[in-house]
């Protein structure tokens, strides 16, 4: 299709150039099979079992869905530490509607979806119009929904009555459980839009060059405010589903998820492409983490090894590529 | 060692043409592209050694392998004739060795002083060192250049020149002995540029060995005692003062000789309609009363010093600036863009000059970098989805009729993979799909080969023929020789306009100075 120049027989220097290659660009796939088959080999019949698989993508599913959409803020260049506060504040709100208010079920779902959004234009506008820089903008906001969970909760959880509502995150349709089809359907729609329009086109421009994109035409304030915008949504259907799995809406539900989701995206981060953030990268790098806890606390591994694999695991990951990237490192004369 | 000692000013060493850099049959490979074959090369105390070559012919490489940013396959570094390994950039810097780039590596918000200051190794790490006024040696060393600025404001608020000025005294206290400068008038109006080639001078004069490469072939012949010109990865002639002229360099660089191109039409086009319309055009201070007209399919050229409004101009032409006062019309109609894009939809597209900073998507591929304001037609009918495979046939098309070299690849690489006159035929070809009417390219042949320029500037012509009104920025008033029209402007407004057989070099640079 296009010219292309072969390489004669490599000498040997080439060999640990692409070694190095390969594994920069595989080497998390290569990690994450390897937890697959060592923890296949160790404990067979537990962590191999039909169910298990199940569970550990339905463990998987949230996490994926809110990474997703956390992806959609690292693409455009941005950072996001109000989702877990999303998550929360979106469970509480449904779970208030439906209990306090007396709401049908669509109509609290669709009200928290409305508030998150308001809240990822909030954030959008902080960043994209007002110039605060996002660390510090998610930052206030997150806080402030804080506030604003404690507010509505007065502290305490809100737990749900009878009615069907916690039957979403625990029902299931042809075996797979409802949170794995939200996800497949999240990360599908999510995938398209960031590879397939112009959003998602003018999203990967803007975070690679901002000056760039908007002396291209591109609407950088808009394809920002879009990405918080996504984010929020992502983070409330986390949320809603969240609710629905523990029956109750807490103040302190989403905060497992800010380093998790973090972790995931730089993992997917060194993916194939090194460096960059995409959909399917966060993905795989959510199977990590979800993976790694499952084994572990099938293998009755405490707590605290979970955290360390993981940190360990994200910092070999992310070394690997920063390493690679600088030896393989730009091809100019 | 104080810093102070080391920059006491005046030659260190004996004057005397003495060998300090020696480089043998140094190579350098990445994957299959052979950099550097075999390069032999001396550079002598008290001599200014000019590196000419195109993009790509491999003088970056070897500068690169001198600083330490690359590690050579083979061949020999000797420093006074003592075989030396540059490992990192501090250890060049301990070698008295000296590069500094277009980029310049300064802390914006530093002082002047402090910039110069930095990096030196006196004291304990902890030690406290003064934040404020200016360091004895930062001032030896600025009088030694004569730096007639203050060394106590924020670097951020110098002008290139005299940043250009602080790098080299951080140089001087570093007591190197060779400084190499790359591309150091890119940026730099006329008056700049013969300061800092003076400055070069003395540094010689002074037994420093200084590098200095450049397309700028004027500026090498005036200034260099020695040029060494790059061709595909070799040396392919080494030049002395009497046997250095410019048809030689550009012999040595093209590798045969090329005729001095004229244009073959140079009609006034004035029955041609008029396309664009700017009357009086004013912003802050930058921009005092811009006026020209473009004709349809006219090449026109606006020539003028750096300052003197050029790129402020075009991007209130592009819609990148709103102005303060005056009115353009575009097709005979009133036009007043109210952004980028507005501009875009009125059929206008500008280049910019500042091609990595302000046109490329380096991480991204070719095709996204080819198709960022265009993806809009590539989508497939009826859906908001565009076609990747589409995008990708019609881009791997679009860059071989561009004549861009793609490695390994093809469109899908990203574009930092490219050399940089492939990057700004990309360009090139991101601003031709948009289908402009008025096309706007500021310097388009900045950092660009004699090959490359040429090609440049026969697509700029093929398109001028197809109706499309093309005006050419540039620093370099022979490229403009090939323009029908040549504007020329000083200090924000337009001053004069030359057409036809009056269009040279010495009537561009008279008005600029009128």
């Amino acid at each position: 299709m296009t010219s292309t120049v072969t390489a004669p027989a490599a000498p040997a220097a080439d060999t640990g150039r692409r070694a190095l290659a390969f594994f920069a660009s595989y080497g998390t796939l290569i990690v994450l099979a390897a937890m697959i088959i060592g923890f296949g080999v160790a404990r067979p019949v537990e962590f191999l079992s039909e169910r298990n698989l199940i569970n550990v993508l339905n463990q998987s599913a949230l996490l994926a869905i809110v990474a997703g959409g956390l992806t959609y803020v690292l693409v455009a260049g941005q950072f996001d530490l109000s989702f877990a506060n999303i998550i929360s504040f979106s469970g509480i709100l449904c779970v208030g509607l439906l209990e306090r208010s007396g709401l049908p079920i669509p109509v609290a779902i669709g009200g928290s979806l409305l508030a998150a959004i308001a809240v990822g234009i909030a954030n959008g506008v902080l960043v994209a119009y007002l110039r605060i820089h996002a660390i510090v903008a998610t930052l206030a906001t997150s806080t402030v929904l804080l506030g604003l969970n404690f507010l509505y909760s007065n502290g305490a959880p809100i737990t749900l009555g009878e009615g069907g509502f916690t039957d979403i995150a625990r029902g299931a349709l042809a075996g797979i459980p409802i949170p794995v089809i939200a996800m497949a359907a999240v990360l599908a729609i999510l995938w398209l839009v960031l590879n397939r329009t112009l959003l998602g086109h003018h999203l990967q421009a803007t975070g690679s060059n901002t000056a760039a994109a908007r002396l291209a035409g591109v609407a950088v304030g808009r394809v920002t405010l879009a990405a918080f915008v996504c984010a929020a949504v992502c983070a409330a259907i986390c949320g809603v589903l969240l609710s629905s799995r523990i029956g109750s809406g807490m103040v302190t539900a989403g905060d497992g998820f800010l380093l998790s989701a973090f972790a995931a995206a730089f993992l997917g981060a060194s993916v194939i492409r090194d460096g960059q953030f995409h959909i399917l990268g966060t993905f795989v790098g959510v199977l990590i983490v979800s993976i790694a806890g499952n084994g572990l606390a099938i293998l009755g591994a405490q707590s605290y090894v979970l955290y360390l694999v993981q940190g360990l695991v994200l910092l070999a990951a992310v070394a690997l590529s920063t390493t690679s990237r600088r030896v393989l490192g730009r091809r100019r004369t | 060692m104080s810093a102070t000692e080391l920059v006491s000013g005046g030659p260190r060493r004996p004057v005397s043409a003495s060998a300090f850099v020696e480089v043998q049959a140094l190579t350098k490979t990445y994957g299959a592209i052979r950099a550097l074959k075999g390069v032999d090369i001396t550079f002598r105390r008290g001599e200014v050694h000019g590196l000419v070559g195109a993009n790509g012919a491999g003088k970056s490489t070897l500068v690169r392998s001198l600083a330490g940013l690359e590690q050579p396959d083979s061949g020999s570094i000797r420093i006074d004739g003592v075989e030396t390994h540059v490992p990192n950039p501090s250890a060049a810097t301990r070698l008295g060795l000296a590069f500094i780039h277009q980029e310049l590596n300064l802390v914006e918000t530093f002082t002047a002083s402090q910039n110069i200051m930095l990096g030196s190794h006196e004291g304990a790490a902890l030690a406290f060192r003064r934040v404020d006024g200016v360091h004895p040696a930062a001032r030896t060393a600025a009088e030694r250049l004569g730096i007639d600025f203050r060394l106590d404001r924020p670097v951020a608020r110098l002008t290139v020149h005299q940043k250009w000025l602080v790098s080299i005294a951080r140089a001087l206290v570093h007591d190197c002995q060779l400084i190499a400068m790359d591309e150091p008038t890119a940026s730099l109006d006329a008056n700049e540029s013969a300061r800092l080639l003076k400055v070069a001078r003395d540094l010689a004069s002074h037994d420093v060995a200084v590098l200095f490469i450049s397309h700028r072939l004027d500026e090498v012949l005036e200034l260099c005692d020695r040029v060494t010109a790059f061709r595909d990865g070799g040396v392919s002639a080494t030049l002395q003062r009497p046997e250095l002229t410019r048809q030689r360099l550009v012999e040595a660089i093209v590798g045969h000789e090329s005729a001095p191109s004229r244009p073959a039409r140079r009609d006034s086009g004035e029955d041609r309609p008029v396309v664009l319309e700017v009357s009086d055009v004013r912003r802050g201070r930058a921009l005092t009363g811009a006026t020209l007209q473009l004709r349809e399919g006219e090449l026109l050229g606006i020539a003028g010093l750096v300052g003197s409004g050029r790129t402020e101009l075009a991007r209130a032409i592009f819609g990148a600036d709103r102005i303060d006062s005056g009115a353009m019309r575009l097709f005979g109609r009133p036009y007043a863009p109210t952004s980028v894009a507005d501009a875009i939809r009125h059929g206008v597209a500008l280049v910019s000059e500042e091609r990595r900073a302000e046109g490329l998507f380096l991480d991204l591929s070719v095709t996204s970098n080819l198709y960022v304001n265009t993806w809009h037609k590539r989508r497939t009918r009826c859906t908001p989805f565009t076609s990747a495979r589409r995008a990708e046939r019609q881009a791997a098309e679009i860059a071989q009729e561009l004549g861009v070299v793609l490695r390994q690849g093809g469109v899908r690489q990203p574009i930092a993979g490219l050399s940089g006159g492939n990057q700004q035929k990309v360009l090139l070809g991101r601003w031709l799909q948009t289908e402009p009417a008025v096309l706007l390219l500021d310097e388009p042949t900045r950092g660009v080969d004699i090959g490359a320029r040429e090609e440049i500037y026969r697509r700029i012509r093929s398109l001028t023929r197809t109706g499309m009104s093309v005006i050419v920025i540039s620093s370099e008033f022979e490229e403009l020789l090939e323009c029908d029209r040549v504007v020329v402007m000083s200090a924000g407004s337009t001053v004069g306009e030359l057409t036809g057989a009056s269009i040279t070099v010495n009537d561009m640079l008279r008005l600029c100075y009128l």
